[in-house]
């Protein structure tokens, strides 16, 4: 079943007299369990897809399915509330709040829900991503690669049906890099989210299930291609 | 709660620092009103004492106590059930056996029947007996250093007055008063050989206080050369006292003011330092409402705290100052300038809330 639909979505944006064909009708479909790579030089429309799925802005046209909401047709009150629920983000840089310990990133999350804070399933989830014994460690105290860690952690703490990674990799050497996608990777499987990741490493494209390549807000599907090489 | 508690956790002393600026404003705001309160306090507390609804004063002397005097049988045409015959006059005194300059004091003297309900109650010694003794404004014994059975002269005579029972602090227009018989003062009067008591006539009074009528009505029976005012509008007229209100009014307002401004400042520029943050997690879902209330929570805390250190100064301050500095606490006021200050600096985060309110998530993605 798939967990993430787009149907015939496509973004325009007006700059002054011209209108910016920023993603062309596309069609897209993710399964749970799923590890989706998305590549493209910058200004190809990834962002603009990243931010589509995440709902963050709605598409000019077409329909965005997530988990059985429709997301294109929501009020921004509605999406945010989906983007709460549905959706993980793990972002270049990082998405903490530098003002929380690493437990307490996952306590916020419970917090904001309303729901008394589950301990037990937090040291868990930070346990089978290694980073159980810095769980009292601010994000300034914490190595890029752990960051990382920690964000998956805080990405995957809400159980979200869909992981959305914006270059998770960027900032890390060669080693922590494929440590960071293998344990998406696994988390994936293991969990059953949908993930889409993307990239500019090619590199980390063999842990993929399917590749695709956007040029100028054409979105192909070329795991095949990558298959090969 | 979350947010907001677990950041002034991490940012200790940035958010120190804000506190500190707050207490110490609110302990400028809290010591003015000390100041003010305690200014007004010492213009009004012995016509307080009388818990009066109103007084009769010659329609000439313009509200002035100092200066009304009429014959004391207009007096006895007000018809009122409960009224007091009061002959006021401020003098300077010596305490006996000095002759400095220092030494010299402004008093009020004010003469009544004992039998009048003017008369204060007697907190220490003993009622006078007898034309040379009289009862005195506990503030001279702490202020000035005046004992019991101290005697007193009336500075440019030779006249003497034994104190013999202090009342509570009793003053009028910023001077302690003294309390004698209507026939005392009215000689002490006429040895100063100014005023019109002067002339020989024996039989002036200077107001009839008036106690138990409605605020709305006035006692029937005067004569027109005789006024009544409400008790109120008399001390508003007390020479100086509105002038201080205002002035004292003016600077605690504008503190106030100054304090939301500053706390509002603060709380924008640390609003704009995060935006990224609560672009990330508008991103992740969390929702403006949320990180709104934390904003505003973290103001209330840090008004709070603030507002404490300021009236925990402000207290220590008040039980170190001498005691002639006409300062004095009040509770009600503090409580009500404490909510102005937390109500006004939560309105100056709201600029901070619109901030919030304005940032987009989509700029926290790419």
């Amino acid at each position: 079943m798939s967990l993430v639909e787009l149907k015939n979505v496509y973004q325009d944006f007006a700059d002054g007299d011209d209108t910016i064909h920023a993603l062309k009708k596309t069609n897209l479909s993710i399964n749970a369990g799923e590890f989706v790579a998305i590549i493209g030089p910058s200004g190809s429309g990834k962002s603009t897809l990243l931010t589509i799925m995440g709902g963050l802005q709605k598409p000019t046209g077409g329909i965005v399915t997530l988990n059985g909401h429709n997301f294109s047709r929501a009020n921004p009150k509605r999406r945010t509330q989906l983007r709460f629920e549905e959706i993980g983000f793990i972002l270049q840089g990082s998405n903490l709040v530098p003002y929380l310990t690493v437990e307490k990133q996952l306590e916020l999350i419970d917090k904001v829900a309303g729901k008394p804070f589950d301990i037990v399933a937090a040291d868990k989830l930070l346990d089978s991503l290694g980073i159980l014994a810095l769980k009292n460690k601010y994000p300034s105290d914490l190595s890029g690669g752990e960051r990382q860690r920690a964000s998956i952690a805080r990405a995957l703490y809400s159980n979200p049906s869909l992981i959305l990674a914006d270059e998770p990799t960027a900032s890390l050497d060669t080693v922590k890099a494929f440590e960071v996608v293998e344990i998406l990777a696994h988390e994936t499987k293991q969990l059953k989210k949908a993930t889409v990741m993307v990239t500019h490493d090619e590199r980390l494209l063999s842990y993929c299930d399917k590749v695709y390549v956007i040029n100028d807000g054409v979105l192909m599907d070329k795991t095949g291609f990558y298959r090969r090489v | 709660m979350f947010l907001a508690i677990n950041e002034i956790r991490y940012a200790k002393t940035r958010y120190l620092l804000i506190v500190g600026v707050v207490a110490l404003i609110s302990f400028l705001v809290y010591f003015l009103t000390g100041l003010a309160y305690g200014l007004a306090w010492s213009n009004r507390t012995s016509v307080d004492d009388w818990q009066a609804s109103g007084i009769v004063l010659s329609d000439s002397a313009n509200k002035n106590l100092m200066i009304s005097t009429f014959d004391e049988g207009l007096a006895d045409s007000v018809n009122t059930p409960k009224k007091a015959n009061l002959y006021a006059l401020q003098t300077v005194v010596l305490k006996d056996g000095f002759d400095d300059e220092s030494q010299k004091i402004n008093v009020s003297f004010f003469g009544a029947d004992k039998t009048a309900f003017i008369y204060p109650e007697i907190i220490e010694g003993r009622d006078s007996a007898g034309s040379n003794e009289v009862i005195a404004s506990v503030s001279l014994k702490g202020e000035n250093k005046l004992a019991l059975n101290d005697t007193i002269q009336i500075a440019g005579n030779t006249a003497t007055y034994k104190i013999v029972g202090f009342t509570k602090s009793l003053k009028f227009n910023t001077a302690p008063v003294i309390y004698t018989s209507i026939d005392v003062a009215r000689y002490i009067r006429g040895n100063m050989m100014v005023g019109p008591a002067a002339s020989g006539k024996s039989n002036l009074i200077s107001a009839v206080v008036v106690r138990g009528i409605a605020a709305d009505s006035s006692p029937s029976g005067l004569n027109d050369k005789l006024k009544y005012y409400k008790i109120e509008n008399f001390i508003l007229s007390i020479p100086g006292y509105q002038a201080q209100l205002l002035t004292f009014g003016i600077m605690i307002g504008f503190l106030i003011i100054i304090a939301a401004l500053v706390i509002g400042i603060f709380m924008y520029v640390l609003t704009i330092e995060k935006k990224s943050i609560f672009g990330i997690m508008k991103a992740q879902g969390i929702s403006t409402l949320y990180i709104s209330k934390s904003v505003i929570l973290q103001t209330v805390i840090l008004t709070v705290l603030g507002v404490a250190v300021g009236l925990g100064l402000t207290v220590l301050t008040s039980l170190l100052i001498p005691p002639a500095v006409p300062f004095l606490n009040n509770w009600f006021y503090y409580g009500l300038i404490s909510m102005l200050l937390i109500i006004m600096s939560v309105l100056g985060t709201l600029f901070s809330v619109l901030i919030v309110s304005k940032i987009d998530p989509l700029k926290a993605i790419g």
